[in-house]
């Protein structure tokens, strides 16, 4: 499944519906009536099986007419007819479905000969390669890719001239070059074959090309190395790709719960210890907002998210508002007083929602579609994870527009420049103060709504943000919203890398010591401001 | 020249604490161990290493203040010193276990024989020693604020950017001594101590002993703390304090004298950890929680920053409160804890014994002005040493800077 | 020639330039403090005269230009506190003085002494260090306040205290930065005097826009403006220049 491409994969869906759609019109036989007619008959009355079998266009004629091709189709004496592959468990061929109550002893081989065996083949062919539905298509064709059996090279010839979906033919080209490589070839056919496999450049194509090393001719090898190294390339590229993917996730993640903070460090030159806390409270505001739901109205399940974010803002907000007006605003020009103030509320915020909720997890769900996963160039996402990055992105760019083009952001940004200035020009300062700080935390509660959907919503969910969230500031610089963009994407994406390597601890420790170096070398962070007007 | 450093630094106040906590060394021990159980005067086995812990973090909340209220780095990662000063007492304290482990190996603690380790890690070696178990309680401290200040103070890494980097260093050692690799116990730390040099740990004498040594550490930390408060290095200290950079301009290396405080204070808090150790049976990662180190910044605060006695009394008051709550309480500790947080940094900026000072002078006024009616003027002394400026923050003032650029 | 001017010179800087975020704070100025020389710099606000100073100190580094002390001793590669020790004193445009500290242990603190972490942890006063500071005291007229708080301290009485601290380190070169803003008319008169009397034996830097007071001082006046010298020489001479009329003085 891992080589679907997704494009492809959306092209083949939208497909199969229609198809679906399109020949759920009546067929003359089906399966379950064919199958009964192979026991107990000979070869013709078995030939005439395999062509009606060929025309009923069902999958699990194709099963049948496998079995029969490969020796795995018995018959018993009452005249059933079952599959068995090897010593495996015994199926009804009409359906599929085990057998209860079949001895292995009393199962009769079903006997071919040659000339049927091809017959079967280009029914099995006619049923899948050619069949009507790209689906079903694919499906055989990435089958054939697998076994890689040169008797399969006549059909999929057959199959290529008339194929004309493009994602298909690939896969059939690559099936038949697979097949290709077994039989005796010339050296460019070789050649080309080799390189139909190697463009494929996943895992079952470096397993084709290993397999075929062995009983390879010295001029072949060659080319197979060749492949296989160009594979081993993509492959790379692959894993970079998706360490990259758990990088930004991360990086979007460390974002979120960082650029509240950023505001309130860097615009007001504030720390705010109980962010963390706040973050923490968006992530049980979506947790109650759920319950509401749950009890009142499931069907308004998948929307919860939606009530959640501007419920999560406003609250969060409001604390905020009340904390600067009640705590902080005591305390400007002191940063460190801040810094422990605002630290023993997060300790009296996380008793308390301790005391309101318990010390275990809640369980906060996933709306259908943040759940499940899908593909991109080989690269597996999860679609929280996606939306969350999303999610990150557009706080991100409302937030530049809150603080670039709206008139608090302007005032916001005199007060943070010359605060005596623009409170004489009639900017109410105290106002302002208590506005950003809203903003700061109403943030973290969007990206408590977040966190909800990745992590355990417990009293010290902030907790384990809060650190994080320092080093991505100081790392991309105080006062500058893109900095922390870039810091906490670097931070994420560096963190990705170096854990495969170093393991998930230690990659954190390596981290947190290049950090503590990088301060020292920019006292500043990435984006600092110079000039004599950050001394003053 | 040294003489004359120690007899400034003993004061009348200085003299005083000094003295008290001697007595405490040997009244302590005497009441515990001559005193018939029962004895209203004798101190219970309980308390004797309940207090020398009180006194072990005394000593913490002294160093921190050392650099906090004199020098200005506020420090939130001085539990991870602390920490290793236990965890170097830890290892001595392993090795001294011999046979006696589950597994019984002579040389390997249980966790290693338990990992499969074939040998003690280079870094275990000679720590079955005390002499040396004991150089290294105040060297891995002192190297580790060494070079991390070293670094920081040299790059004018300053206020919250500092305290910050502080709390990232003691994460990231949390962090690693929670890994097994790190052959330190991993997440269980190292405990079922058995000896301290050859006597049994859980013994009443060696208590009693464990705690005297604590005081008498703690009285001798006080002295040298007082030692360099008292001297010209303690004044070019506070100015670095209040205006860093006019230091500068004046000719001090403001960087050396920081970094002598922060290793000194460093040091001084490496002891306390592994004085701690013995007294409390266990040391593990925990310690190194940002959030403790967090703790010890209250206990200076409620007690009185910028001074001397300030930290110690707010050490004691803060544990004792924390020992009768998480008992009584437990659900209210963090509540209290937090509020004392935003309490004292809002409405008592100078702790106790700021109170207590402006108490007293305000009574000594009274009666200056009274007696200078009887025509006698005793001329009143500023009663702080230092005192804490709360508006001359200045040089750790953020940069405010323009998010929109 | 330009070798000689440089090693005759106390302070020589030649071509300094230095841009904060694109904007150029100091444009090439070049700039000349003989030994024992009073000099007074105006200027508007913006010309860089707090930048410039902060080249000489050592708190910025210019990007680009030659910053020598004594004739020989590139400046560029120092740091504050060697540039202090050399012998540069620097006062501060807002008064900065230890404000927990007295009156007595701030000169204490800026009397020039071994500044070595261990000189200091084991320092005792004598006799002839007690008595300088009380000289210094005398000199600033805070005999009166020397066991006070400096946070007590009048506005203009912490510019003398700053300027005693100046004296104390006996710096080779002084740079004043705005010695008498907050300061009554008679005070100012004091502190021309005092400077003009510290002249004689060290060279003075001072940058001031009270035009009365730099007339007071009667010495050589440069004028910067946009971080490049204007004019130079007398007062009567940079103030009939058509330029600085133009861009400081106004008509």
């Amino acid at each position: 499944m891992r080589t679907a491409h997704p494009f492809r994969l959306f092209l083949v869906t939208i497909l199969v519906a229609i198809l679906a759609g399109l020949s759920s019109g009546a067929r003359a036989q089906t399966v379950s009536e064919i199958v009964p007619t192979m026991a107990d008959t000979n070869l013709r009355g078995l030939a005439a099986a395999v062509e009606a079998l060929a025309a009923t266009g069902e999958p699990q004629a194709v099963a049948v007419l496998e079995a029969l091709g490969a020796g795995n189709l018995y018959e018993t004496a009452d005249g059933g007819i079952y599959i068995r592959a090897g010593s495996g468990p015994i199926r009804d061929a009409a359906t599929g479905e085990t057998a209860e109550g079949v001895a292995p002893g009393d199962l009769k081989l079903i006997r071919i000969n040659n000339s049927l065996r091809r017959d079967i083949r280009a029914a099995i062919g006619n049923l899948t390669l050619l069949s009507d539905d790209a689906n079903v298509r694919l499906r055989a064709a990435r089958e054939m890719f697998g076994t890689a059996d040169p008797a399969n090279i006549e059909l999929l010839d057959e199959a290529l001239a008339e194929e004309t979906n493009p994602s298909v033919r690939t896969v059939m080209e690559q099936a038949r070059a697979a097949a290709i490589l077994k039989t005796d070839v010339s050296e460019e056919e070789f050649a080309a074959a080799v390189a139909v496999i190697a463009a494929r450049g996943d895992r079952q194509a470096l397993g084709i090309l290993n397999s075929n090393l062995a009983n390879a001719s010295e001029i072949e090898r060659v080319n197979i190395e060749a492949g296989i190294a160009r594979i081993n390339q993509a492959l790379a590229l692959q894993g970079i790709g998706q360490n990259v993917w758990y990088g930004i996730s991360l990086g979007s993640v460390l974002l979120l719960a960082a650029i509240g903070l950023a505001i309130t460090f860097g615009v007001m030159g504030v720390i705010n210890m109980a962010h963390g806390e706040m973050v923490m409270i968006g992530a049980y505001v979506t947790f109650v907002v759920q319950e509401i739901i749950r009890t009142t109205n499931p069907g308004l399940f998948d929307y919860s998210l939606a009530i959640a974010v501007p419920a999560a803002f406003l609250i969060t907000g409001l604390i905020g508002v009340g904390i600067e007006r009640g705590i902080i605003r005591w305390l400007y020009g002191r940063p460190l007083e801040t810094l422990l103030a605002t630290w023993g509320l997060s300790l009296v915020i996380q008793q308390g929602v301790r005391t309101i909720f318990g010390a275990t997890n809640r369980d906060v769900g996933n709306p259908s579609y943040m759940s499940g996963a899908f593909e991109f160039f080989g690269i597996a996402l999860t679609w929280n994870r996606f939306w969350i990055v999303i999610f990150a992105l557009v706080v991100f760019a409302l937030l530049l527009l809150v603080l670039n083009k709206t008139p608090l952001g302007l005032q916001m940004r005199a007060v943070t420049q010359n605060r005596r200035m623009a409170s004489a020009m009639g900017i109410r300062t105290p106002w302002i103060d208590a506005m950003t700080f809203g903003l700061g935390s109403g943030v973290a509660g969007l990206a408590g709504v977040a966190l909800s959907q990745i992590d355990n919503v417990s009293p010290n969910l902030g907790q384990g943000y809060i650190i994080d969230s320092f080093m991505v500031v100081v790392f991309g610089g105080v006062g500058n919203l893109w900095g922390t963009l870039v810091g906490a994407m670097t931070l994420g994406i560096a963190n990705k890398f170096l854990e495969p390597y170093a393991g998930a601890v230690l990659a954190k420790i390596v981290i947190l010591v290049l950090i503590i170096l990088f301060i020292q070398r920019r006292p500043r962070g990435l984006f600092a401001l110079k000039g004599r007007a950050v001394e003053q | 020249m040294i003489t004359a450093a120690i007899l400034r630094a003993l004061d009348k106040k200085a003299i005083w604490v000094i003295s008290i906590l001697l007595l405490a060394a040997i009244l302590v021990p005497l009441s515990n161990l001559m005193l018939p159980v029962g004895h209203p005067l004798r101190v219970p086995n309980y308390l004797v290493p309940l207090m020398g812990k009180y006194l072990s973090y005394a000593m913490l909340a002294l160093a921190l203040d050392l650099i906090w209220g004199y020098c200005g780095i506020l420090s939130l990662g001085h539990g991870a010193f602390f920490a290793l000063g236990g965890y170097a007492m830890g290892v001595y304290l392993m090795r001294q276990i011999g046979t006696r482990g589950v597994y019984a190996h002579p040389e390997l603690p249980d966790f290693m024989v338990f990992l499969g380790w074939p040998e003690l890690p280079w870094y275990w070696l000679g720590m079955d020693q005390f002499w040396f178990a004991a150089i290294m309680v105040m060297l891995v401290p002192g190297i580790l604020a060494f070079v991390f200040g070293w670094f920081a103070f040299r790059s004018r890494v300053t206020g919250v950017y500092l305290s910050i980097i502080t709390q990232a260093m003691t994460f990231a050692l949390m962090l690693a001594f929670f890994r097994n690799d790190m052959g330190f116990g991993g997440n269980n730390g190292l405990t079922d101590f058995r000896d301290i040099l050859g006597t049994p740990i859980a013994a009443p004498t060696t208590r009693a002993i464990l705690f005297a040594a604590t005081a008498i550490a703690l009285a001798l930390s006080f002295l040298v703390c007082s030692m360099i408060v008292k001297s010209k290095l303690g004044k070019v200290m506070v100015a670095v304090r209040d205006a860093e950079s006019r230091t500068r301009f004046i000719g001090y290396r403001v960087e050396n004298v920081k970094l002598l405080a922060f290793t000194v204070s460093a040091v001084i808090a490496g002891i306390a950890g592994a004085l701690y150790v013995p007294q409390v049976g266990i040391i593990n990662p925990g310690e190194f929680a940002p959030a403790n180190s967090i703790e010890v910044v209250i206990w200076a605060a409620v007690g009185g920053r910028g001074t001397l006695i300030g930290p110690i009394i707010g050490a004691i008051i803060v544990n004792v409160g924390k020992s009768y709550f998480t008992a009584a309480l437990p659900d209210f500790w963090l509540f209290a804890l937090g509020g004392l947080f935003i309490f004292v940094t809002l409405f008592l900026p100078k702790g106790v014994v700021g109170l207590f000072t402006s108490v007293w002078n305000a009574i000594q006024a009274r009666r200056a002005s009274s007696s200078a009616q009887k025509g006698v003027g005793p001329a009143p002394g500023p009663e702080t040493d230092f005192p804490i400026t709360t508006e001359s923050d200045a040089g750790n003032a953020q940069p405010k800077t323009n998010p929109a650029e | 020639m330009v070798d000689t001017l440089r090693t005759d010179s106390l302070l020589y800087l030649d071509g300094v330039t230095v841009s904060f975020d694109g904007f150029r704070a100091l444009n090439s100025l070049s700039l000349i403090v003989q030994r024992n020389e009073l000099q007074a710099i105006i200027g508007p606000n913006g010309a860089g005269k707090t930048t410039m100073m902060d080249i000489i100190t050592g708190k910025t580094k210019p990007d680009t230009g030659e910053v020598y002390f004594e004739g020989s001793v590139d400046l560029t590669k120092k740091d504050e506190t060697e540039i202090a020790n050399m012998g540069i004193g620097r006062k501060f445009q807002k008064p900065t003085v230890f404000e927990s500290h007295t009156v007595w242990d701030n000169v204490e603190l800026a009397l020039k002494k071994p500044r070595g972490v261990f000189s200091g942890l084991f320092y005792t006063r004598d006799t002839a260090d007690t008595d300088r500071i009380a000289e210094i005291l005398d000199i600033v007229r805070l005999t009166h306040r020397k066991n006070e708080y400096a946070a007590n301290l009048s506005h203009g009485q912490k510019q003398w205290l700053e300027i005693g601290m100046l004296l104390a380190q006996d710096p080779k070169l002084m740079l004043v930065d705005e010695p008498v803003a907050g300061m009554t008319d008679a005070e100012t008169i004091e502190t021309s005097k005092l400077l003009a009397d510290i002249a004689k034996t060290r060279s003075v830097v001072v940058v001031e826009h009270d035009m009365s007071f730099v007339r007071d001082l009667d010495c050589r006046v440069t004028c910067l403006a946009e971080g490049a010298v204007l004019a130079q020489g007398s007062l009567e001479h940079v103030s009939a220049d058509p330029l600085v009329i133009e861009r400081y003085l106004g008509r």
